[in-house]
């Protein structure tokens, strides 16, 4: 942190918030707010004559509440910058401090908060987590008994630096306590709060009980655990250590803690599964190994610079396995726990990771961007015609179009992703994508439906998860019936209503729109744009005559393999099981409706021409 | 339900000082040793892991009284299949000598000498495949001689010993000799019957 803050190339902007993001990759204004500290930065010098004075005292959210702190503080000992800052929501304007601060004349009232906009060329990342409170489960008592504390507390009574200088002393009484339990998995792997594993309980919980037991080799160690998970390097080893020194491991998850009052022990009731039995142990003192969870303000960060989140809470990156620190948004990077939990190494690992992706962009006076974004055709955009229309704005998930009346909307290239919401929304063909050309997209539509339409299943696949669970069926042999035929564009969004009109028009038997999930969409909130428009096209279809049961729409992850050849499997045999006769009938019926329907296609003439070369060949 | 208030962490430093009781807090419960294991086969209640697992936890009664410390015929499939190479057999006569210290009495008797009859011909520590016999010497009605003993942690009731003894002074208290003929016997006049 010191060396950071002496950094020439580097300045920190401690109590600052980040209020407003624009602009794009490389060029990004960022809006940001100094809060008032009360104290003049320049002037105080750190000597802490005020803190002593004041009268306050309230708990420290840096020593986990068990200690208290002044109005007038500084976060913690090695806190950077070291100046103090006044907290005005607890201070009484005894103004103690300013006669202690004396000549320094440090402290400053009359401060306001300051805003300003910066240049910045990427934007990195590093909100960090929260720890679950584990007062919501019940059965471990946690506020309740004062004995049951977290391991973050633990690691505050235990430090050198602590609020008891690192003597060890559990909360009731202040004795030293000889037989711990530690519990693992509180609030991780559980249906009710979060479901995935926090990753480094084990090992902190473990380290714990390692420094207690070699200070203390008396002492009775218990870890109560249900899987360890000691996955890196040498953390195994570090494990067999432990079980070496003799601390005991059980496994089984408590269910219930009981406190006898007169003594403040523990009383874990546990399944020992090595034993097949109900053990009880006793207990002066209980860690909880508590999960950690996003920030409380994930959403309100995850807004301001346009990224989004995992079914987790964490902030998703680009690709889990190919691009793991790059964000959904291009020149954002995410780095530690922040993107999912983790412990110091992969911290450090994805942060120096980070650190080169964005001195990238810092050193490059041209960035190469996929060659799939959306443009627009000036002349249709009614825009431009002085209307108000803004449709394809309002639906990009990168706020990369702005929308003038008397102007045609304007895509800012570096910011399009290439989801191709816009293109299949705006209602005048006025958007096109780069190599998912609507004439590209029809010419393909003709080419896949040109023999037998009627028997086939026409299967619209977006790039990132249904057409990898197509790719994963397979591979993984799932069988499905060759009547499919897939026609992949890049996401859901871009599955235009037309192409599903022009598609029923050519006598398709069956069409099904595949996409994300909604929580893994890769363009933020593609999926939805998609979503919402199947809702009203599946009703529109109904009206028009088509039986629902040839229209549908399914959500494949990638690994989802077994859900798309069964989707296709079933949509085959539902397909077989329409009369012929029936089928052909409706098809014959609506096709003028159908017709009509597609005829504002070939506005563009690109679609014509596409067209024509299909009815050629 | 078992207290584990009640159980005695010291037991396993107990065992750790025992010879070959050195590597019992290595174990972390995988359970090779039982799905290797030959004497399950006869036994199906035998598991050499959860007995591993209640030395650690301290239930020093549990194991001590459990007959699954004795019944291990050192066969070492387990041993060869451990991965954290833990010599479980070593670590049973380990249980087992503590056992004995403590008055636990093995659910087969051990090996018994006939002293009067033995001549320390050493042919029984020959042959012993478990180091379970030495020769001492010892006051027998009077008379200072050398006799074959037999170490009750040891002895696994192959009787071997007892088979290759020329003077008969060695025999098994559940198997010995005389049952066997008698069993033999009776095998014979059944067969005879069914003829």
């Amino acid at each position: 942190m010191v060396d950071a803050a002496r950094h020439p190339n580097i300045t920190v902007m401690s109590y600052t918030e980040v209020k407003r993001v624009e602009g794009f990759i490389g060029n990004f204004k960022v809006l940001v707010e100094e809060k008032p500290r009360y104290v003049n930065m320049d002037r105080c010098n750190g000597c802490g004559a005020c803190s002593p004075v004041c009268p306050i005292e309230i708990p420290n959210e840096f020593e986990e509440g068990i200690a208290p702190r002044k109005a007038i503080y500084i976060p913690h000992a090695q806190a950077v910058p070291l100046r103090y800052v006044i907290d005005l929501d607890a201070c009484i304007h005894c103004y103690k401090c300013v006669d202690a601060c004396g000549k320094l004349d440090a402290i400053d009232f009359s401060q306001q908060p300051r805003q300003q906009w910066l240049d910045i060329g990427s934007i990195l990342v590093a909100t960090g987590f929260d720890n679950f409170d584990p007062s919501v489960i019940k059965e471990y008592g946690f506020g309740r008994y004062p004995n049951v504390i977290t391991a973050m507390e633990l690691e505050r009574i235990n430090n050198s630096a602590g609020p008891t200088a690192g003597r060890i002393m559990r909360p009731s009484d202040g004795k030293f306590p000889n037989k711990v339990s530690f519990i693992q998995c509180v609030g991780s792997r559980d249906e009710r709060y979060n479901l995935y594993c926090s990753g480094f309980c084990c090992m902190y919980a473990i380290k714990n009980a390692v420094q207690w037991k070699q200070s203390h080799p008396d002492a009775d160690i218990t870890i109560f655990y249900m899987d360890i998970r000691t996955p890196s390097k040498g953390y195994e080893e570090f494990y067999r250590r432990a079980r070496e020194m003799g601390i005991r491991f059980i496994q089984g998850r408590p269910s219930l803690i009981n406190e006898d009052p007169a003594t403040g022990n523990l009383f874990i009731q546990a399944e020992d599964v090595g034993l097949g039995q109900a053990v009880e142990l006793e207990s002066e003192l209980v860690v909880l190994s508590t999960a950690a969870v996003p920030r409380i303000d994930t959403n309100v960060m995850g807004s301001v610079l346009n990224i989004s989140r995992s079914p987790d809470g964490f902030f998703m990156e680009y690709h889990p396995k190919l691009r793991p620190v790059d964000s959904p948004t291009d020149g954002v990077f995410l780095c530690g726990a922040a993107q999912g939990p983790k412990d110091i190494p992969a911290s450090v690992a994805q942060g120096s990771a980070a650190a080169s992706r964005a001195a990238r962009i810092l050193n490059a006076d041209e960035w190469e961007i996929e060659p799939i974004v959306a443009m627009v055709w000036e002349d249709r955009c009614i825009s431009a015609q002085g209307k108000k229309c803004g449709i394809c704005a309002t639906k990009c998930p990168y706020n990369a179009i702005t929308v003038e009346v008397g102007k045609a909307a304007a895509v800012t290239s570096a910011k399009c992703h290439g989801c191709g919401g816009c293109v299949a929304e705006c209602p005048h063909n006025a958007i096109t994508q780069m190599h998912f050309t609507d004439a590209q997209v029809i010419a393909q539509l003709h080419a896949l439906l040109k023999h037998e339409p009627e028997k086939k299943v026409l299967a619209f696949m977006c790039h990132w998860c249904s057409y990898g669970g197509a790719d994963n069926a397979g591979t993984s042999h799932f069988e499905y019936p060759a009547s499919q035929r897939g026609l992949r564009v890049m996401c859901s969004a871009r599955m235009d209503q037309d192409f599903i009109y022009e598609a029923f028009r050519l006598g398709a038997g069956m069409v099904l729109v595949s996409g994300c999930h909604p929580q893994d969409c890769h363009y933020i909130t593609g999926q939805r744009v998609g979503a919402e428009r199947f809702e009203k096209l599946a009703k529109r279809l109904v009206d028009l005559g088509i039986s629902s049961q040839r229209f549908r729409v399914e959500w494949i992850s990638a690994a989802e393999g077994a859900k798309y050849a069964q989707v296709i499997r079933e949509m085959d045999q539902t397909l077989k099981n329409i009369d012929p006769q029936a089928l052909k009938d409706e098809i014959e019926k609506t096709r003028p409706e159908l017709e009509r329907r597609v005829r504002r296609m070939r506005d563009v003439p690109e679609v014509v021409k596409a067209l024509a070369i299909a009815e050629e060949a | 339900m078992h207290k584990l208030a009640q159980a005695d962490p010291t037991f396993k430093d107990e065992i750790m000082a025992e010879p070959g009781g050195e590597n019992l807090l290595r174990c972390y419960s995988c359970g090779t040793c039982m799905a290797v294991c030959l004497v399950r086969r006869q036994y199906p209640d035998y598991n050499p892991r959860r007995i591993l697992h209640m030395a650690t936890l301290g239930l020093r009664n549990d194991v001590l009284s459990s007959h699954v410390i004795w019944r291990c015929s050192a066969c070492d499939d387990c041993y060869h299949h451990c991965p954290q190479g833990i010599h479980i057999s070593e670590l049973f006569k380990a249980f087992r000598t503590i056992a004995l210290r403590e008055g636990f009495t093995p659910p087969d008797s051990p090996a018994l000498v006939n002293e009067r009859t033995c001549v320390a011909c050493g042919l029984c520590v020959e042959v012993c495949p478990y180091q379970a016999i030495q020769l001492v010497q010892k006051r027998v009605l009077g008379h200072e001689k050398a006799v074959a003993q037999v170490d009750a942690a040891l002895c696994m009731n192959c009787g071997v010993c007892a088979a290759s003894c020329r003077s008969a002074s060695i025999d098994l208290v559940n198997y010995s000799d005389e049952t066997l003929l008698q069993q033999l016997e009776q095998q014979l006049q059944m067969a005879e019957v069914m003829r």
